[in-house]
Order: C-alpha cells, then structure tokens, then sequence
C-alpha cells in the first residue's frame, strides 16, 4: 500500500512545494531589498514579528501534543500525531533566530538609551547568549519528546529513508517495548511544558517588552505563551482541515476531532482575552504614567487606536460569537477561514506590541508591500518544514489512531 | 390516547434494538421511547432526536447575565456617587468582572431551567409503562398500536428477537 501511496501523492506535492519554495525565495528577496532601502529598520520589524509569530505557532502546536499526553486524553485521535511535525520548524527558528543578531541595531532601540541600572540584563551579548540557550533547550526538549513519540507511533513499522532509521533503532533499543517508550515521552512532555513556559516567558520579556525598557508587566511571560498555544492550535486545526479535505474519510480526522479540538480552541481564545484583561486591569487601577502610557499609546492614539480595536474584534470577539456554534466548529474549511483570519489578527498583534517603539512617530500604520511579502516568505518556510517532515513520516495521520488509544 | 395498547419488546442487545428501531418507523405502530440501562450512542444514533433546545435557555441566560451584571454595578455606583481614586463613577473595566461572573452565574441558571422544563421535571407521578429489568440487563423499546394491532405489534418484537411485556 504504501509505494501506491507515494505514486499518487508525488505529482502533486512537489508542484505544491515548488510553489512554496519560490514564497520563500520572494519572501527572501523582499527582505534583502527592505534592508538596502534607506530604512532597514522597516525591514528588521518585519522579520522579528514573524520571527515571533511562527516560532510561537511551531511552539505551541508541539505544546498540544506533550500536552495530550501528559493528560492522557484520548479524543485527539490523529490530531495530536499530526501536531508534531511543526516541530521541523524547531531548527529553521532557531537559526532565525541567530540572524537577528545581524539587526541588532535596528531592533533594540534600548541601545543607545539610558537604562538607569537595567542595562546588566540588558545588553546584547548576555540578551543573546541566554535567549539562545533557552531556544536550544526548548528546542532540544522538543526533538527528545518527538524522538520518543515517532517510536510510539510509528516505530514498528518498517523503516525508509534516514530519519525514520533513527526512529526504528531507537524503538530497538527500548526493546519494543510500548511501556518504556510511553514513559520516557511522559519525562520529555512534562519537561516540554515546564521549558515552554519558561523560554517564552523570556522570548516575551527579551524581544517584545523590552522595546520599552520602561515599562514592566510581570505578567507579559504569562500572555506570551498562552498566545502561542492559541494560535498553534489554530495553525493545527488548518493543517487538520487541509489534510482532511485533500485526503477525506483517509485521514482518519472525523467531525468530533474538529469539534473537540475547536472547543479547545474557544478556550484558549477565552483565556487569551482573560490574561490580557487581567493585565489591563492592574494597570487601569495603578494608574501609574510608566505603566499606562504603554496602553494609552497603543489603545488611544492615532494611528494605532483602530489597529487595537480591529485586533481585539478579530481574534476575540468574532471567534467568541462564531465558536459557540457547534457546527462551524465541525466544518473544516471555514475553520481553516477563522483560525487564517486569528493568525493574521496575531500578526498585527506583534506589530501594535512592536511598532509603536520601533517606528515611533509614525502618522499611519507603517505596514507596506515589503512586510507582506516577508511574512509570505515565512509561510512558505513552515510550509515547506511541516511537508518535509509529513513526507518522512507519512504514516502517522495513519497510526495516530492506534497510537493515542494504545 | 385511551384505546391504545402500550407494550415494550425487551431486549438484551444493542444491535437488536437499534434494529428494531429502524423498524418500528417503516411501521404503522407508534414509536414511544427507549429505556436503556445504559448510556448508548448507537440508540441515540438511530433514535434521530431533535436537537436539544437546553443550549438556547444557557445562552439567554448567558446574556441576561451579562447585561444584568453591568446593570447591577452600575446601579450600586450611581446610589453613592462616590469618587475612588480618581475613577469614573462608572468604569466598566472593573465592572466587567461583575458582569462576567454574572454571565456564567445566569448561564448556570438557564440551562438548569431549560433542563427541567425541556425533560418535564420534576415528575411526581413516575413514568407509566416501565419494566424494572430496563434497569437491569434488558433495553425496552415502548410502542403503542390500536387493540386489533396487538397481535401484530407482539409478533413484530418477537421476531426481531425481543421478549414482549404488555401493559394493561
């Protein structure tokens, strides 16, 4: 059955990435112009908020897995197997991530202010090397969790290709035994978590809060990571939705996998509302200047009052009111619609929380072609990163099943 | 409703019954309900109920919460005219939380009522036609027919592999 399998698909894949690989190569070029133009600072917003976004989306879409098992749920069914491969995004973040070293100076505009005593966490070489180890660690968690859930999932079948070798030599080595490997991938998913809160905490706090050195919020870790997890299970829910319309009844992704995973969704979108209420409203009872010109500017202020209220509606109020239906929720196409709809309302999230101190005395939103197409760019990455790694583990929207109720 | 005959096939398979079920609606005898010792989702299935209206009760109740909440904070701020600290009189950030657990507290309320009067509750006078073994090991599957029906209904349970209970 299987090289059956491979003949269909391969046609059609490898038009569909080619189409991605040249996303990236326009979203390459778009960038390299943005930093040869007269502002290279426009350039370097753009490429740190969808560094952000779609290392938070890879981030959070693993958190759903390690999350699944720790709690032992079983309605995920193929859901939680297939949450895995935006772990193939883990290495092009990280080196992303070291790129940004090369903007330093346009992204950090702490560098040349007086930091009254903040500087001895504040500086660029101590910034980088512990976001650094912290993104390793995260990241290496990350591969230990997927080395032992790939065994579980699909460790006995017989092994292609290089990377699912390594997958069955592992499984050898625990003695194909089930119980050995669900216990190590327990260890590694509790460690993911407990890394994941920590390592975005200090993602939020570096690369975010930081633009204002003056301003504190304890809980910004908090709202960082909640966020990430909202929009990977909308990224997973469209992966979800986009396997299940190519492959149908194949997939094994039935409607109460949509509806399930959609009232996760509607929580995480809740909870996200909440933690930026429950920031809010400490802020709106102090009433101190250092902590509320950072609201004001961004809630009351031309032009970034409106881009505030639109985001606000998109990714809380119209997924709030849409969600409570349960039907929509079981239909995968318009949720592949909403969840694109909240991951472009996350976008301008990260610009409202960046830009505001990154172009400062902007009159208009400052968002032109050049970001758009940087951000197209980005897509095409994790596109190319989550097929790469459906290719090399074809099975497991396949074994899922067996898998998660084993 | 008085000249008709009630009388229950029990069964002791799921399969059966829903069998049965799909049945018993080509039929010209009157489905009444199922008794089910246990939760069954393949009865449910071929049952083909309505859905249940309990969630429009929560919704309701829902927003009645949270228009009341606001009401309810509002009105309380307006007695006294007091300024804290420099705030509105009327703030509705603060207010919000009042409004939100207003929400879930009227939520709570509707779907309740909903429950009650969507199941007919509380019902004093216990149900008629009831076998007690649809507590034990048998689902019953209730039909009414006319009196001359009666043979036919019996003979219809008995091969679909049911026992038959005729009630008086």
């Amino acid at each position: 059955m299987a090289p059956k399998e491979t003949q269909t698909e391969k046609p059609r894949k490898s038009a569909v990435s080619w189409i991605f690989f040249i996303l990236v190569i326009i979203g390459l070029a778009a960038f390299i112009y943005g930093i040869m133009s007269p502002h290279p600072e426009k350039a370097w917003q753009a490429y740190l908020i969808n560094f952000l976004l779609w290392s938070a989306i890879a981030q959070g879409a693993v958190l759903f897995s390690a999350v699944m098992h720790m709690t032992k749920a079983r309605w995920s069914g193929p859901l939680s197997a297939l949450s895995e491969s935006f772990a193939a995004f883990f290495p092009l973040s990280f080196v992303l991530f070291l790129l940004l070293f090369l903007g330093r100076s346009h992204i950090f505009p702490w560098l040349h202010e007086d930091l009254h005593g903040k500087e001895v966490w504040l500086n660029i070489p101590f910034l980088f090397t512990r976001d650094c180890i912290g993104l390793l660690i995260l990241y290496a968690i990350g591969f230990a969790y997927l080395y032992n859930a790939l065994q579980l999932r699909s460790g006995a079948n017989k092994a292609q290709g290089a990377f699912q070798q390594m997958i069955y030599k592992g499984w050898l080595r625990n003695n194909r035994r089930l119980e050995t490997v669900k216990k190590k991938m327990t260890v590694w998913a509790g460690l993911y978590i407990l890394a994941y809160t920590l390592v975005l905490s200090l993602i939020g706090y570096d690369l975010v809060m930081s633009m204002d050195p003056h301003w504190i919020s304890t809980l910004f870790g908090g709202y960082t990571f909640v966020k990430a997890f909202y929009v990977g299970l909308g990224a997973l829910i469209i992966l979800a939705a986009i396997i299940q319309i190519r492959k149908g009844k194949d997939s094994g992704l039935e409607p109460s996998h949509f509806h399930d995973i959609g009232k996760l969704f509607f929580a995480f979108c809740l909870l996200w509302a909440d933690f930026f209420y429950v920031q809010l409203t400490v802020i709106w009872y102090g009433n101190i200047p250092e902590e509320t010109h950072y609201v004001i500017e961004r809630t009351v202020m031309i032009p970034w009052n409106t881009l505030a209220w639109t985001i606000f509606v998109i990714c809380f109020i119209i997924p709030f009111v849409i969600l409570l239906n349960k039907k929509v929720k079981s239909a995968p196409l318009f949720m592949v619609i909403l969840c694109s709809a909240i991951i472009i309302g996350f976008w301008f999230e990260h610009l409202l929380l960046l830009a505001p101190v990154l172009s400062h005395d902007a009159q208009s939103l400052p968002v032109s072609v050049t970001d758009g197409l940087i951000s197209v760019g980005f897509l095409g990455l994790m596109v190319i990163a989550v097929s790469f790694f459906l290719k090399h583990f074809p099975e497991i929207s396949k074994t899922a099943e067996g898998g998660s109720s084993a | 409703m008085q000249g008709k005959k009630y009388i229950m096939g029990l069964f002791k398979d799921e399969d059966q019954v829903v069998s049965t079920l799909a049945a018993l609606k080509e039929s010209a005898y009157n489905f009444q309900r199922v008794h089910s010792p246990i939760p069954s989702h393949k009865i449910m299935a071929a049952l083909e109920l309505k859905k249940s209206r309990v969630g429009w009760f929560t919704l309701a109740g829902g927003i009645l919460g949270l228009i009341s909440g606001f009401a309810l904070a509002i009105f309380c701020a307006i007695q006294w005219n007091l300024i804290v600290s420099g705030k509105p009189i009327i703030s509705l950030i603060p207010f919000f939380i009042v409004g939100f657990e207003f929400t879930i507290l009227f939520a709570v309320f509707g779907n309740v009522i909903g429950l009650l009067t969507q199941t007919k509750l509380p019902d004093y006078k216990g149900i008629a036609y009831y076998d007690p073994r649809c507590s034990g090991e048998h689902f019953g599957v209730l039909a009414a027919c006319d009196p001359n029906q009666q043979e036919g209904l019996k003979d219809f349970f008995q091969q679909n592999g049911g026992e038959v209970k005729v009630f008086e």
